[in-house]
């Protein structure tokens, strides 16, 4: 009697309730319809005639823009230690799912595959083969009492990987720091923005909730002020206006455009990433801090210990919203003559006649590279809300 | 219960007056605490009586009068402060536990950092009070995992941590459901009977007859009316003692 047969009445009802159960209900069917048509036909249309040599042809100076050719090996080392740095971490901290780890493969490979050349195959399958070593290995690790021991190690090469980096691209003569460009550029700006701009921004939130006058105002007046200009005006400040104001000590007046972009992105981080925990610092209770002065602990105690992990672990969301934003922003110090990824993927389709009008395909791939990081940025935070999420309430 | 020796006086509070803008909570209190007393506040709400317990510790900087805790007095000095708050440990109302840490870390965090001890010698301390409060097991839970009254009896323990001279309780049982109130009621009364100097605002009246050395009433920011349990429940002297203790008997 339980024959599995189709129930033809079954679909033929469920698709009349759901999509023309009213009046109003066939017209936005309708519509809808109208708008996907027309959407996947362009995407049909667009993908038949795309052609990505535009991209092909300019890897290279998409990923590193206008470091010099003989200078590109210096990419592979950062790359393998982040990704070594990174997968070890998702080893010793997350419980990943399968379907998870495959997504992140999945991310990475697109733009992999984009970029991908025969004679850098080896270094490819190199990346790979450290990654998984590094996860599997720390994953080994976590089964035994060594475990503490590679967390401090990995939470102290997340804090030396930005100096590494750098080691890695001036070490015995590298180029000019301002010929470092394309994908590599945004990453480095964000990440230093992000490591210096965290802490500036934990301070100045915790000076602006003070109640000691002085410290109270610099902090308010620095905070308004640097959120109060755009960042594209800040970033002509540092270019055309610092080296008049700056005494001429240290060679300060030298600064490479690279190093100023550096600071005014960590101080403009800085600014609101403060505004940020001040919000979650205005959530703790005043039961928390009358505890911890019952207790007799010291102001920097009271902070570091009580306020503090309790205020930030509120405003991860908006933290990270922070930093994906920053991420973004960091395109903008075209302004400063950089080539920086998105300025890459303006530029190649006007230099050679054959890829004039292909700006969309270059642009997709840019788009997609700063998609790929973002969406993996918030992916992550939604796994340490998860984790942190315990104890909370 | 025991009769149990009384000390020299360690509390001493002379017109104490505290304002919050222009609303009086307290008008003058004049109070002497014993060693190894224990003393229970009364009164109806908002007659002062939390707002004084919270004096003795600076919770609430009191704006004239003299308030000294074992020779210290409480003044702006941040040096007297902290050798009041080292004497005086507090367990409020909302058990105000910290959440992100785990009981043992709630337990051991102020005597590592304030009183300097290693992370094993804490461990210890903490170790022999959750013990003695009855919740060894849940060490290394998260205080939202605990029930109210495990929670009310991680904060004594807590509170003890620091080795204090003298307890402050201000409404330990209030926000407890009434299945609760019992475990964390024995804790205390073991705490009385070890001769802790005790300050209790509490509305148990069952607690307060069997474990009060004195009663102090107050009523409108005044102790109104001061004497033992026998004398409050016999034969209170002023009508407003009278209505209180009918209305909460």
């Amino acid at each position: 009697m339980t024959t599995p047969r189709i129930n033809f009445k079954e679909i033929k009802d469920w698709t009349i309730d759901n999509f023309f159960g009213s009046k109003l209900g066939i017209l936005l069917t309708l519509f809808s319809a109208l708008v996907i048509t027309y959407f996947v036909l362009s995407m049909i249309s667009f993908l038949s005639s795309a052609e990505w040599e535009v991209v092909t042809t300019n890897r290279r100076l998409l990923l590193l823009g206008r470091l010099p050719e003989e200078d590109t090996w210096r990419a592979w080392p950062i790359l393998w230690l982040f990704c070594s740095i990174f997968c070890s971490s998702i080893g010793a901290w997350g419980n990943p799912k399968k379907r998870e780890l495959l997504l992140l493969l999945l991310a990475f490979l697109m733009p992999a595959a984009i970029f991908f050349t025969l004679p850098y195959i080896v270094h490819i399958f190199a990346t790979v083969l450290i990654g998984s070593v590094a996860y599997i290995s720390s994953k080994i690790i976590r089964r035994t009492s060594y475990i503490e021991i590679l967390k401090k190690a990995l939470v102290s090469l997340w804090i030396l990987i930005i100096p590494l980096s750098f080691t890695i691209l001036i070490v015995g003569g590298g180029p000019q720091s301002n010929l470092w460009g394309g994908f590599l550029l945004n990453i480095l700006l964000a990440s230093v923005a992000v490591v210096a701009g965290f802490p500036l921004g934990i301070l100045m939130a915790v000076g602006r909730a003070t109640k000691l006058p002085v410290i109270k105002t610099v902090c308010t007046v620095y905070i308004e002020t640097v959120r109060g200009a755009p960042l594209v005006g800040w970033l002509l400040l540092a270019w055309f206006v610092l080296p008049k104001f700056l005494p001429d000590l240290f060679g300060l007046n030298d600064l490479s455009v690279v190093i100023r972009a550096m600071i005014v992105l960590s101080f403009f981080a800085s600014a609101y990433i403060a505004e940020v925990i001040r919000g979650g610092l205005q959530s703790i209770s005043k039961g928390q801090l009358e505890a911890a002065d019952a207790l007799n602990l010291g102001y920097i105690d009271r902070m570091r210990i009580i306020v503090l992990p309790q205020a930030i672990r509120v405003v991860i969301p908006a933290i990270v919203s922070q930093f994906i934003g920053l991420f973004k922003d960091t395109s903008l110090v075209f302004i400063l003559a950089l080539t920086d990824l998105l300025q890459v993927g303006r530029i190649i389709p006007e230099q050679d006649p054959k890829f004039f009008g292909k700006q969309l395909e270059a642009l997709l791939v840019v788009a997609s590279l700063f998609w790929v990081v973002s969406v993996v940025l918030s992916n992550l935070s939604s796994k340490i809300e998860k984790n942190l999420g315990i104890g909370t309430r | 219960m025991k009769k149990k020796k009384i000390g020299k006086e360690i509390i001493s509070a002379e017109n104490v007056v505290k304002k919050f803008g222009d609303f009086e909570a307290l008008k003058g209190v004049t109070a002497k605490i014993f060693e190894k007393e224990v003393v229970v506040v009364l009164g109806p709400s908002g007659s002062g009586k939390s707002t004084f317990i919270r004096t003795i510790n600076r919770l609430e900087p009191h704006n004239s009068g003299k308030i000294v805790v074992d020779g210290v007095e409480i003044n702006d000095d941040v040096k007297n402060l902290q050798k009041v708050r080292s004497n005086v440990g507090m367990v409020f109302q909302q058990f105000n536990l910290f959440p992100h840490l785990s009981v043992l870390r709630n337990v051991t965090l102020a005597p590592q950092k304030v009183k300097g001890l290693s992370r094993t010698e804490a461990n210890d301390v903490a170790m022999a009070l959750l013990e003695r409060v009855g919740i060894p097991e849940q060490a290394e839970k998260f205080p939202s995992q605990l029930s109210g009254g495990q929670q009310q009896r991680v904060a004594i323990a807590r509170a003890l941590a620091m080795q204090p001279k003298i307890m402050l309780f201000d409404e330990p049982t209030s926000a407890l459901d009434p299945e609760m109130i019992k475990e964390v009621l024995e804790v205390m009364t073991e705490l009385a009977e070890s001769g802790m100097t005790m300050i209790c605002v509490t509305h148990e009246m069952g607690f307060a007859k069997s474990v009060a050395d004195r009663f102090l009433f107050f009523d409108e920011g005044l102790i109104v009316e001061e004497g033992t349990p026998e004398h409050f429940f016999k034969n209170p002297k002023e009508e407003r003692t009278k209505l209180f203790l009918s209305q909460i008997l």
